[in-house]
């Protein structure tokens, strides 16, 4: 026998013998799974009173995310928003932005920009396809226009989120993405990289990012 | 004291009939805790027999993975205490025991049915008495500060954590301080101190330290394991925390000697 | 670097710890007081982390108990799940291997690096790898392993074994991990501030994770509706690790999985809270497939291990509850005995409460039936189980066992039937408790026993205290006497 019959022959005897009577057809294995979550409010954590971007924003510069965040009026005022936290950080113009098209069609005069993110970029610039307010975390699907790549080599990840793609919870996100093709890389961000692995405390900057800062575009 | 009349007890009368399991270690080391326990009992209303037939609940046989000992000890504990409304432990583990019983008689139908009605009617002292009784007791004075330490099978299986201190609330004189820690195991774990001394030695160290630094007089919890074990550890560190069941305090004997002080 | 025959005696570097007996396991690690500090170092601070997550969620409770259904649901479940997984994964353009044993996992594994004709391998922590013994299977197979974990790229250059399954270099103090950096980093810290060492670690890793051939990972997750898998990073190394090399290998043990992505998001919440007390994990992905047309990055084959290496056994078994474990390390962080001793001393992949559960499956009850009594039976590791798994009645579950298969010494087995055949007999036994007083009164002074015959356990680390004159039974049925005459 292949071990593959081995483990789902010992697996259907132990059926017989533990859960005897029960129905154990697909549908109603299916029908149970579903009214386990029926009610998704159940011992889920409340969100606070406000806004979806009011949270989102609180969340995400909370001391657990700890991202940094600015609001942009429209996506013409990206660049502008970047440039202000370059500035800030004594960095140069020069960025590896995201092969995603609100981006690229956005006015980088004056900018020295890369396609590709490489392991040593310095800052990328990248647009996340939603935000969560309850756990202050970006998505990001792979895909041409979406390297996952973006997300982990550069040493600052700048990332654009639209006001109107804030979800309130977890499963708000299954619920936003149910019937479309299923990527192949999900990324949920919640803050740069960081590690405990050294006697419990946290450093930022481990493998991926050091610092996560949000664009937050508050009209689309 | 009023007695209260009990929820789905149609047969408990008013003064109920309460049989005392002393446990091994009061019956041997402490007896104080026993008559502490009596007198609170009676306090409580409560008509207090001391069944003669029993002995040890089984517990250092079933943890120790001796079914077979611990159901013959456990035969001999509802045979002993089968005809009392209730019966009251001064020992959270002792009394958690008992409430295992019918995991031992699974599948044996005529014992498990005598077990789970043991089990049903079996009570940890300190919790009987806020809960069951709404005792309080009146009258009681000690000058001093304590700390308290929550044995883990009354706090985890039985769940006796606000009810002693409720009631030490009402001592007068005494004040509470909190101990860090305080849910937390001492180490004592019955067969276990003694089968990995070095490893329950370095958990009550840690213990002792924790009690000696809330520079509290005495050291109170619910379960004479537990307090042998750290007033042993205390003494041999040379703290001077002396060291009480709570049900000492409670009935007056607070006066007397603690653990490992002379008559 | 350590020697051969040093390695053989410490529990932190032996190939079998199970070889040194576990007092001497015990020994070692209360005699080692810089383990004591890294302990406390770190799982003080896990325990207060969780302790203020769990404060802050008032759906806690209920959370835990829909967290436990969903768990037992799969597990009662579990061929149908598996076979759902499989079809989806495949249609992900996935391959999907099965593997009864951990050598088989191995074997099939080194067969996807040998073909793939590779050199160096990137690994991202999983407990599952350390379990089935695959970095020393990698070693054996000549393939050049590189730990991308901080934690575990400290116990790889330090020749351990891992000693946490959240932090497996929990044993490690900083001042330690400081000289590891100094002696074997390209370019280590300048100074001896955790950020500095992170920077270094960070340097010298980049360049291996771009070297990389094939990228192993484990799986926090197997969601069956769609094949993917879940990976849960705070360091961003598994991504580093799965999406630069050509091909991605998945180990997973088959009671990982859960029914869809809003199952998976439940379990998520409860497994990091208990873990470090985030809301959520820096790094959350769900890897569906291999690369795909037009995609810049990611890897050519993405291979799938489901792993039983036991679990059939535990579930068909009594030990079914333990398959809902989340891996979140809660229960070590609050065992009072993991809390000295660390996790070396356990002996197997798995330390701490659960640890003690699963050892025996993995690596026989014989060599390791010390452990489930290594225990206080305190109940503080079930009340924090995110999923509420009965570890203190799993682990007198194992005790019973050893008990009938007569592993336990045979002292303890005598005192205990000697004392059960009195305390059967109550006449005799209130004898003998009288006698016991009378006879231990002899040895006190003051009001304190300093030592025992026969209770040298006790005693050598602290006192008894003197018992009363008479036992209880004694005085009580005088009263009553006393009483009867009026």
């Amino acid at each position: 026998m292949s071990a593959r019959e081995l483990i789902l022959s010992a697996l259907r005897q132990g059926n017989t013998a533990t859960a005897a009577g029960e129905p154990n057809d697909a549908g109603a294995i299916a029908a149970a799974a579903d009214a386990l979550i029926a009610d998704l409010s159940l011992g889920r954590p409340r969100l606070g009173e406000g806004s979806l971007p009011m949270l989102f924003e609180r969340q995400i510069t909370s001391p657990k995310v700890a991202a940094s965040l600015d609001k942009a009026a429209s996506l013409a005022d990206v660049p502008r928003a970047v440039d202000i936290y370059l500035t800030t950080h004594g960095l140069a113009r020069e960025i590896a932005l995201q092969p995603e098209p609100a981006l690229t069609a956005m006015d980088w005069s004056g900018y020295h920009l890369h396609e590709e993110v490489k392991s040593d970029t310095i800052v990328a610039v990248g647009k996340a396809l939603w935000g969560i307010a309850e756990t202050g975390t970006l998505v990001f699907h792979s895909g041409p226009h979406s390297p996952t790549l973006f997300d982990f080599f550069p040493l600052h990840h700048l990332v654009v989120i639209e006001a109107s793609r804030i979800l309130g919870y977890l499963e708000d996100y299954v619920a936003a993405s149910m019937g479309q093709p299923v990527p192949r890389n999900v990324n949920f961000v919640t803050g740069a990289s960081g590690t405990t692995d050294i006697e419990g405390t946290l450093v930022r900057g481990a493998h991926g990012p050091r610092f996560l800062h949000v664009i937050l575009v508050e009209d689309s | 004291m009023d007695a209260v009349p009990l929820h789905n007890q149609p047969t408990v009368s008013d003064r109920p009939k309460v049989a005392l399991y002393v446990t091994c270690l009061v019956d041997v080391v402490r007896p104080r805790i026993g008559f502490a326990a009596i007198s609170l009992l009676e306090q409580a209303g409560c008509d207090v027999s001391v069944p003669q037939s029993q002995t040890c609940c089984g517990q250092p046989a079933f943890n120790s993975g001796d079914d077979d000992h611990a159901r013959a000890l456990a035969r001999n504990v509802i045979r002993a205490f089968d005809s009392f409304d209730h019966v009251v432990v001064p020992s959270g583990s002792c009394a958690g025991m008992i409430h295992k019983y019918p995991e031992l008689f699974r599948n044996d139908p005529v014992w498990l049915h005598r077990a789970e009605a043991l089990a049903a009617r079996t009570y940890e002292l300190l919790s009987y008495l806020v809960d069951i009784r709404h005792f309080m007791p009146k009258d009681v004075t000690l000058h001093a500060s304590a700390t308290y330490h929550d044995s883990c099978s009354g706090l985890r299986q039985l769940g006796v954590m606000e009810q002693p201190r409720k009631m030490l609330a009402a001592i007068e004189g005494l004040s509470i301080t909190p101990l860090p820690g305080h849910d937390v195991c001492c180490g004592f774990g019955g067969t276990f101190c003694v089968k990995y001394p070095a490893i329950s030695n370095a958990i009550v160290d840690e213990k002792a330290r924790d009690i000696e630094n809330t520079k509290a007089d005495l050291l109170l919890g619910g379960d004479l394991g537990c307090l042998l074990n750290m007033a042993g550890k205390l003494h041999r560190r040379g703290a001077a925390t002396r060291v009480f069941h709570t049900a000492e305090i409670l009935s007056g004997f607070g006066s007397g000697p603690a653990i490992g002080e002379e008559d | 670097m350590t020697t051969a025959s040093s390695a053989a005696r410490s529990s932190a570097q032996a190939s079998d710890p199970f070889s040194i007996p576990f007092d001497e396991r015990i020994k070692e690690a209360l005699d080692n007081k810089t383990l004591k500090i890294a302990i406390d170092r770190t799982t003080n601070n896990a325990r207060d982390k969780r302790a203020a997550a769990v404060a802050a969620w008032p759906g806690f409770a209920e959370a835990r108990t829909l967290g436990k259904s969903i768990k037992q649901h799969v597990i009662d479940h579990l061929d149908h799940y598996l076979v759902e997984f499989e079809a989806n994964a495949l249609r992900s353009g996935a391959k999907v291997h099965w593997a009864s044993t951990s050598d088989e996992a191995c074997a099939i594994v080194i067969d996807l690096c040998r073909k793939a004709g590779a050199k160096s391998v990137t690994r991202a922590k999983s407990m599952l790898g350390e379990e089935i013994g695959l970095p020393h299977a990698l070693e054996d197979a000549g393939i050049t392993r590189v730990e991308t974990d901080l934690a575990e790229h400290i116990v790889q250059l330090a020749h351990d074994r891992p000693s946490h399954i959240i932090w497996p270099a929990l044993h490690r103090t900083r001042e330690e991990v400081a000289e590891l950096f100094r002696a074997n980093h390209h370019k280590p810290q300048n100074s001896d501030d955790i950020e500095s060492m992170v920077a270094s670690a960070r340097e010298e890793l980049r360049g291996r994770f771009l070297a990389a051939d094939v990228g192993i990972s484990g799986a926090n997750f197997l969601i069956a509706d769609s094949g993917a898998i879940c990976t849960v990073t705070n360091e961003g190394n598994a991504e580093l690790t799965t999406t630069i090399p050509r091909v991605h290998i998945v180990t997973a043990g088959i009671e990982k999985l859960v029914p869809s992505l809003s199952h998976a998001m439940v379990l998520l919440r409860l497994l990091v809270r208990s873990a470090t007390g985030a809301d959520l994990t820096q790094y959350t992905t769900f890897h569906c497939g291999p690369k795909r047309r037009g995609d810049r990055d990611g890897p050519e084959e993405f291979h799938i291990v489901l792993v039983d290496n036991g679990r059939t056994k535990m579930r068909n078994e009594g030990l079914a509850d333990m398959l809902r474990c989340l891996r979140c390390g809660a229960c070590m962080n609050h065992c009072v005995v993991f809390r000295q001793i660390g996790g070396h001393a356990y002996g197997g992949a798995y330390p701490g409460p659960m640890g003690s559960v699963m050892t025996p499956i993995f690596n026989g009850l014989e060599k390791s039936h010390d452990l489930p009594q290594a225990c206080t039976l305190n109940g503080s590791c079930q009340e924090v189980c995110p999923v509420d798994i009965p570890l203190p009645t799993l682990l007198r579950g194992w005790r019973e066992k050893s008990w009938r298969e007569g592993l336990e010494p045979q002292i303890v087995r005598q005192s205990l039937g000697f004392w059960a055949f009195g305390a059967r007999h109550p006449f005799l036994y209130h004898i003998g408790t009288r006698l016991a007083v009378r006879g231990m009164r002899l040895f006190a002074k003051g009001g304190w026993i300093r030592s025992l015959p026969l209770a040298s356990g006790w005693t050598r680390h602290r006192d008894f205290p003197k018992p009363a004159p008479r036992t209880f039974m004694e005085e009580w049925n005088q009263q009553q006497r006393l009483k009867a005459k009026g």
